[in-house]
């Protein structure tokens, strides 16, 4: 029978792994851990399926699920340090993710990350790479510095929302444009999280932040700014592309994605930009488990999961679906 | 090697090659363009990279991210354009990075104009970016010299992990003079840095970082700092002195190019009543106070000349310490004082002695 | 000895060229020089022009307000610098461009058509050669081969050029030692 070991002291007991079990097997305890967070226990074990759902939504690599003598394993190319990201955040799957990528190209000897100002200024704790911090936006041009430096190295940026798309405009754009053989993962979770919950360019129409109290006027703020669009009209990048992390079927879809942009610096191909819409929970004020409905509900219509332009097929789709509706606004 | 006639942007390039490096990023500003030009088609031959950034905030992130990667690597502006690069600066000093970033001045405050200035002494010394930092500054006065110490900026800057200024101004930029590169280093020969990221390869990780959330901590890393700077003010103080031999009753203080002027104003005052020194720091952080005092003590009076309203002469003031009268003529705004000029600031203040 | 020049003109004349090579030809006698263009906006269509420094010992200013010759190509230098120049300084004047020779007359005044001469040795292109030959011929401050040297590294990627220019050059520095046949009297 499958087996869900949770490392208790780890979880922050978000709760995501109990709604993302699809045979409910999980259920809150009713004692705290070590950090005074509820923590989830295997209610009903026998109904466990070895899915690893739960694994797979655990943004503090807190579960293991063991099954037929396999067991899930955290990746090599992260430390054991705990996050110390909000309970439910979905960096921590993100950076799994990328870890994995990592490891699964056999590449963590020869990596440098680059982490810039913003929840994951202290991402150079958690990936066992060598790790370059960067100031508020300029992660890639400090990405650029390392990787014209040393060409042999594989680099990445860990970029959210407010560093890449409004301070680092400017280097995001640049750096695309000239075709640095950088890999670039994008966090898009609709506001400023490390400085508390302010409005960043891809806050949605209307949604309150702790800079527009009444919801993102677009009178006055514009619309929320789309990446991998506004880079799709260069000709130069590779890769672009955009997954969520809100789901484990969108989380699967999520580490193909990373994984290829990884493997096309490896094999030298310029520009890869995987752009992840992720949750903020304590920004927007919501429940771990109502936010990946919201991410869906709102983020998902807006930024159209999937690819923008490979390096096999180019641009995929010039004129999107979403193109029409904002437009006639 | 045989001597080689070179404007002095381009001799700073040059002598960076020589130097090993073979990183340049940087952005266009005026009176510097021809240091990114001659880098953009010399590096492609040794094997090296020119990146012409999309800014100067840009351009000096990618030297911090080059450096961080252990590359020798420069970039070059001019007054505003440093401006801006002062976030990277900053950083890079905190997090211990050998950078060598030349500043080829021009008249300030805001866009001021593209005509020699030396107004941006305080920047360089005394700070600039944010947060408790030094970075060595250089200041040659000839095209020969700004070929030597590009090699001096490169070692000191890798021997301190540190920054390092050469501060020049658009005379010494423009101006063509006989330059001679006496020694060339190969950049595989240079001396590993076992702190870079270069891959993580049979070790533990490395993580090139200035942020230290905990009080304590950032102020030991602030300590450990100040006494890498203490380190560098015994060591790297640099200076020329000239006429001074038996005392003078004027010492004229000045550096770069407004020394060369002061030099021809005490060759056309030889043999006349006054008798005129120079004192020229070629370090201007760390000061070279001590070997100002010295001269000083043997002299009359004081004068500091400088292209500006009056920077350096807070550090010559602070080395003399009241015990001397220090008097400042400046000219700014991209107008190069004339000999004559010196001259009769000289006169005026040996006279006054009289 | 030491020597400051201007050499002026409008851009495009070629000034920054010829002062080069009287700067290279002082380095290759030995002699301290420098090289000093006037640079920015006065660069652009106006009016354009460079200072030469040659001397026996380690030069101090680079610039000068009063220099020992000058090479005026067309008359806005010229009204700029007459009054600079030091008594007894040679002063060549493009007289085919300038329709007046200085007031002074403490200097050692060279007037020369530098286009027209330059125009009968192949090209009105190297009128700012035949200025050069003439401040030469009438200077002596440094050796007239020495400039044909640096002549040929100048243009050594462009060898086609070297014959002409050396033509204009030897032309302007025969009309300058034909006027000032005893320059070391000064």
């Amino acid at each position: 029978m499958p087996t869900v070991n949770v490392e208790r002291d780890r979880c922050k007991g978000c709760g995501l792994c109990i709604s993302a079990c699809p045979t409910h097997v999980l259920a809150m305890s009713d004692e705290i851990n070590a950090k005074g967070y509820f923590y989830p226990y295997m209610e009903h074990p026998e109904e466990c399926t070895g899915c690893r759902f739960c694994f797979l939504v655990c943004p503090d690599t807190a579960i293991e699920v063991e099954n037929k003598g396999k067991k899930t394993e955290i990746p090599e190319a992260l430390t054991e340090k705990p996050f110390h990201y909000c309970p439910g955040c979905t960096h921590g799957v993100i950076h799994r993710l990328v870890a994995e990528a990592i490891d699964g190209l056999g590449i963590r000897e020869k990596t440098v990350g680059v982490a810039p100002v913003g929840c994951s200024v202290l991402a150079y704790d958690y990936f066992n790479v060598d790790m370059h911090e960067a100031s508020h936006g300029r992660a890639m041009a400090v990405a650029t510095g390392v990787k014209r430096g040393r060409p042999e190295l594989i680099v990445f940026t860990y970029q959210g929302d407010g560093d890449l798309a409004s301070i680092g405009m400017a280097e995001t754009i640049h750096a695309a444009n000239r075709g640095e053989k950088i890999t670039v993962i994008f966090v898009n979770n609709a506001i400023y999280g490390m400085t508390g919950g302010q409005m960043a360019p891809t806050t949605m129409p209307g949604q309150v932040a702790t800079t527009c109290p009444l919801g993102r006027d677009t009178s006055l703020a514009g619309f929320p700014i789309r990446i991998v669009e506004i880079l799709r009209e260069l000709t130069t990048p590779a890769y672009l592309t955009r997954v969520a992390v809100h789901t484990p079927k969108a989380i699967n879809a999520a580490r193909i994605a990373i994984k290829k942009a990884f493997k096309y610096q490896t094999e030298g191909t310029c520009f890869s930009l995987v752009e992840v819409l992720s949750t903020c929970p304590t920004g927007w004020g919501l429940q771990p488990t109502e936010s990946g409905d919201w991410l869906e509900q709102n983020m998902v219509p807006y930024y159209p999961i999937g690819d923008v332009k490979t390096p096999e097929k180019g641009v995929l789709w010039p004129t999107a679906q979403g193109q029409q509706s904002e437009t006639a606004r | 090697m045989a001597k080689k006639l070179m404007k002095g942007c381009e001799a700073i390039g040059e002598a960076a090659v020589k130097a090993g490096c073979r990183l340049f990023f940087g952005y266009p500003i005026t009176p510097q363009n021809e240091i990114p030009e001659y880098m953009s088609a010399r590096l492609p031959q040794v094997g090296g990279t020119f990146v012409q950034a999309e800014s100067e905030v840009a351009a000096s992130n990618m030297l911090y991210g080059a450096a961080g990667a252990g590359c020798r690597v420069m970039t070059s502006s001019s007054s505003p354009g440093i401006s801006l690069m002062m976030e990277a600066v900053s950083y890079m000093a905190g997090s211990e990075l050998p950078v060598v970033l030349v500043n080829i001045m021009r008249g300030g405050p805001g866009l001021g104009g593209i005509l020699p200035s030396q107004s941006d002494y305080f920047q360089a010394t005394k700070g600039g970016g944010h947060g408790d930092y030094r970075c060595l500054v250089l200041a040659p006065s000839t095209v020969q010299e700004a070929a030597d110490l590009m090699g001096l900026a490169f070692d000191r800057a890798d021997h301190y992990r540190n920054p390092v200024f050469v501060l020049g101004d658009g005379l010494i930029g423009q101006m063509m003079e006989p330059v001679e590169f006496k020694t060339e280093i190969r950049p595989e020969d240079l001396p590993a840095k076992p702190w870079a990221t270069t891959g993580c390869k049979g070790r533990q990780p490395n993580i090139i970082n200035s942020l230290y959330l905990a009080a304590e901590q950032l102020e030991e890393h602030n300590w450990h700092l100040q006494r890498k700077y203490a380190e560098i003010e015994k060591n790297e103080k640099r200076w020329e002195t000239y006429n001074t031999e038996g005392g003078c009753d004027v010492l004229v203080v000045a550096y770069g190019t407004v020394a060369r002027i002061a030099r021809t104003a005490i060759d056309e005052m030889k043999g006349g009543p006054v008798k005129v020194g120079l004192f020229r720091p070629i370090t201007l952080w760390p000061y070279p106070s001590e070997a100002l005092w010295e001269t000083a003590e043997k002299t009359g009076k004081v004068l500091t000349c400088e292209l500006s309203c009056g920077q350096m002469v807070e550090d010559v003031r602070y080395a003399i310490m009241g015990r001397k009268p220090v008097t400042f003529y400046g000219r700014t705004g991209g107008v190069v004082m004339a000999p004559d000029e010196v001259i009769a600031q000289v006169n005026q203040l040996a006279g006054a002695s009289v | 000895m030491h020597n400051e020049i201007i050499l002026a003109g409008f851009g495009g004349q070629g000034v920054l060229l010829i002062g080069k090579l009287l700067a290279y030809a002082g380095m290759k006698a030995g002699r301290e020089v420098t090289w000093m263009p006037a640079y920015g906006p006065e660069m652009r269509g106006g009016t354009c022009n460079c200072t030469v420094v040659l001397s026996d010992h380690q030069i101090g200013a680079p610039v000068t307000k009063n220099p020992h010759g000058l090479i005026a190509l067309n008359l806005p230098s010229l009204d700029k610098f007459e009054d600079a120049v030091r008594p007894g300084g040679v002063v060549v004047v493009n007289t085919a461009l300038i329709n007046r020779l200085p007031q002074r007359t403490d200097l050692v005044v060279v007037p020369v058509a530098c286009n027209e001469v330059a125009k009968e040795a192949g090209t009105a292109k190297a009128a700012n050669m035949v200025a050069l030959g003439a401040f030469l011929g009438a200077s002596q401050i440094v050796d007239v081969d020495l400039v044909k040297g640096a002549l040929e590294e100048t243009f050594a990627a462009r060898p086609k050029l070297v014959p002409i220019n050396m033509v204009a050059l030897s032309r302007g520095y025969e009309i300058g030692t034909a006027l000032v046949p005893a320059p070391a009297a000064r």
